[in-house]
């Protein structure tokens, strides 16, 4: 059996009034509690971790590239030298939002195209996400021969790291990695857009590099369970201009 | 108290108890996405809609973790019990919060693609065979599922349709609402391997407090209560329930019987009556109320019943069971056996 004791106040709200040892305890509850949500409010967005530089190079506007089109493992376009990149550049090619080019590339592999677009920066990545369908330059003679930089293979390599969608990670949405970003990731890699290899330690100064299956060619869905997760892989690296596509082997494949 | 259903009957405190939310709210949003950009050395690269979206988000968990620190902390110190007044309107607003989580994060991270959001958000993350990258969405949608459902039956229609039990036992999954938002977080927020220690804190400190509290509420509860075991019964199934100096005026003393249903005697002008301890709004502890106005009063809503029928005063409808007392010299007795709501029992004079 329990008393109720009287030791303190009792409080019935359409009475409209606070008992007398409620009536600087409550207010000084209302103070300290809106103080308190805006403390944990500014605390909870100062310990949010630095998502890195990338980001979208709006300042550049909308710029045009001409360069020889890849298709495989993933829309690229090794930009020839000019005022923005005089010693030439590859870039990754996206289409607007979650998607991919694949299908306006499609006919072009291989041949000399202008493009155009907005660029997005991170370390030694570059996309461009495409505006307009790439067009044949045509200011290539017909007798003139236009080639892709011949890929360089720079060995097997195991690497650790993450998997992401090229473009978030890339600047399109900071931060584009970690586990809160996997749905988002996927849904760009389902899209179409370049996937990237984030590796824990840089190869050959590239800490991101593009990647394909061991064949190659675009990963298969199956691949999607392993986005935005640690692990460790195996595969063939090779240098394509500047980029570096990895050729992961799954057989290799351990989460971590 | 109300006789008939409006929408809700304001009076002056939930009008204090929401504007005061309100801005809580309000300080929680500005703190994160305008203050905290504003102090020097801040230098943050987060996208202003992730920013929105973890904004809303753990706000509408520290929202959660508070509303769930209320009842215990009621218990522990009477002083909290105005919070408990209009706790239905925190709960309402900690599902327009969480909602506006939600819509931030497909108009987000859903969004741009072919897919439309609500199909994506379902489909993007099928990884459910695996704990790192395990689809952690998905106890968010169960989370805010449940909180909905709470938010549009917190009216007192739907109290009444479904009867005070049932809408009792309903609103309790407010607990496993929690725990899915605890998960949720714990899949996701927690798993950015760049997480600060001070950031962590703010996801585990806040369910540590709600369990803490929920277990020294708990502790602070059964000490003080006293079972009385058939054992004890006398003639005549009349339970001893102590002296008649042990009730003070206006208060209640609560016997808790072998089946564990509570019975709350009061007294009140010198004389006693026995009724449930269960008010019949949302089960509110009655033994922990007082006497107002010759009714015993309920110290969550201040429902009111006359202490010698357990009818709730013209023009309200509510009732609840009465028990029959009896005083042996300075002893008093309870027949546990509870009269049907309503039934008036001559009270025991002093």
């Amino acid at each position: 059996m329990r008393n109720s004791d009287d030791n303190d106040g009792f409080f019935v709200g359409y009475i409209n009034s606070l008992p007398g040892s409620a009536q600087w305890f409550v207010p000084l509850t209302a103070v300290l509690m809106v103080l308190g949500f805006a403390s944990f409010g500014i605390l909870a967005a100062v310990v949010q971790s630095d998502p890195g530089s990338g980001q979208f190079l709006w300042d550049a506007g909308e710029v045009n590239v001409s360069g020889v089109l890849e298709e495989h493992p993933y829309p690229l376009i090794h930009a020839e030298p000019s005022a923005r990149f005089p010693q030439g550049r590859t870039l990754m090619l996206s289409g607007d939002g979650k998607r991919g080019v694949q299908k306006r590339v499609a006919s072009l592999s291989g041949q000399r195209v202008d493009v155009s677009g907005f660029l997005l920066k991170r370390g030694t990545i570059d996309m461009l996400q495409v505006t307009a369908t790439p067009k044949p330059n045509s200011t290539v003679m017909p007798q003139q021969t236009v080639n892709a930089p011949l890929p360089r293979s720079l060995g097997r390599w195991r690497l650790t790291g993450e998997l992401c969608d090229g473009k978030c990670y890339a600047g399109a949405m900071r931060p584009g990695q970690g586990l809160a970003h996997k749905a988002c990731a996927n849904l760009c890699l389902i899209g179409g857009v370049p996937p990237v290899f984030v590796s824990t330690a840089p190869v050959e100064g590239h800490q991101f590099m593009m990647v394909a299956d061991q064949n190659g060619m675009a990963l298969s869905a199956e691949w999607l369970h392993r986005v935005a997760v640690l692990i460790e892989v195996e595969g063939a690296i090779e240098e394509r201009g500047d980029l570096l596509i990895f050729k992961m082997d799954a057989a290799s494949l351990k989460d971590l | 108290m109300s006789a008939r259903y409006k929408s809700i009957s304001w009076n002056r405190s939930k009008v204090v108890y929401d504007t005061v939310l309100a801005f809580a709210i309000l300080a929680f949003i500005l703190g994160y996405l305008k203050l905290a950009p504003s102090l020097p050395g801040f230098a943050s690269a987060v996208e202003l809609p992730i920013q929105r979206i973890r904004a809303f988000g753990s706000c509408a968990f520290l929202m959660l973790s508070v509303l769930l620190c209320i009842g215990p902390a009621a218990r522990l110190d009477r002083r909290f019990l105005p919070l408990l007044y209009n706790r239905r309107h925190f709960g309402v607003m900690t599902c327009v919060v969480a909602a506006a989580h939600a819509s931030f994060v497909l108009d987000w991270y859903f969004a741009f693609s072919r897919l439309d959001p609500y199909v994506g958000l379902l489909v993007a993350n099928t990884s459910y065979s695996q704990w790192l990258g395990f689809p952690f969405e998905i106890f968010g949608i169960a989370a805010f599922a449940i909180l909905l459902v709470l938010a549009v039956t917190s009216h007192d229609f739907w109290l009444k349709f479904f009867t005070p039990p049932v809408w009792k036992a309903l609103h309790m999954s407010v607990y496993a609402a929690y725990a899915l938002v605890v998960v949720h977080v714990a899949f996701g927020a927690l798993q950015d391997p760049k997480m600060s220690v001070l950031a962590m804190s703010f996801f585990l400190v806040p369910p540590a407090i709600v369990v803490v509290l929920h277990i020294v509420a708990a502790s602070h509860h059964s000490p003080s209560s006293e079972t009385v075991k058939a054992s004890a019964v006398t003639s005549e199934s009349w339970l001893p329930v102590g002296s008649v100096h042990d009730i003070r005026d206006g208060r209640a003393k609560v016997v808790v019987l072998d089946d564990d249903s509570e019975v709350a005697i009061f007294r009140h002008s010198g004389k006693f009556s026995a009724v449930t301890n269960a008010c019949a709004h949302q089960n509110g502890p009655l033994g922990e109320g007082r006497i107002v106005d010759g009714c015993v009063t309920c110290p969550w809503h201040g429902f009111q019943y006359r202490p010698d029928d357990g009818c709730a005063p013209p023009p309200f409808t509510e009732k609840i069971a009465t028990y029959r007392l009896k005083r042996e010299g300075e002893l008093l007795f309870l027949d546990p056996r509870a009269n049907p709501p309503g039934t008036y029992v001559k009270p025991v004079e002093l």
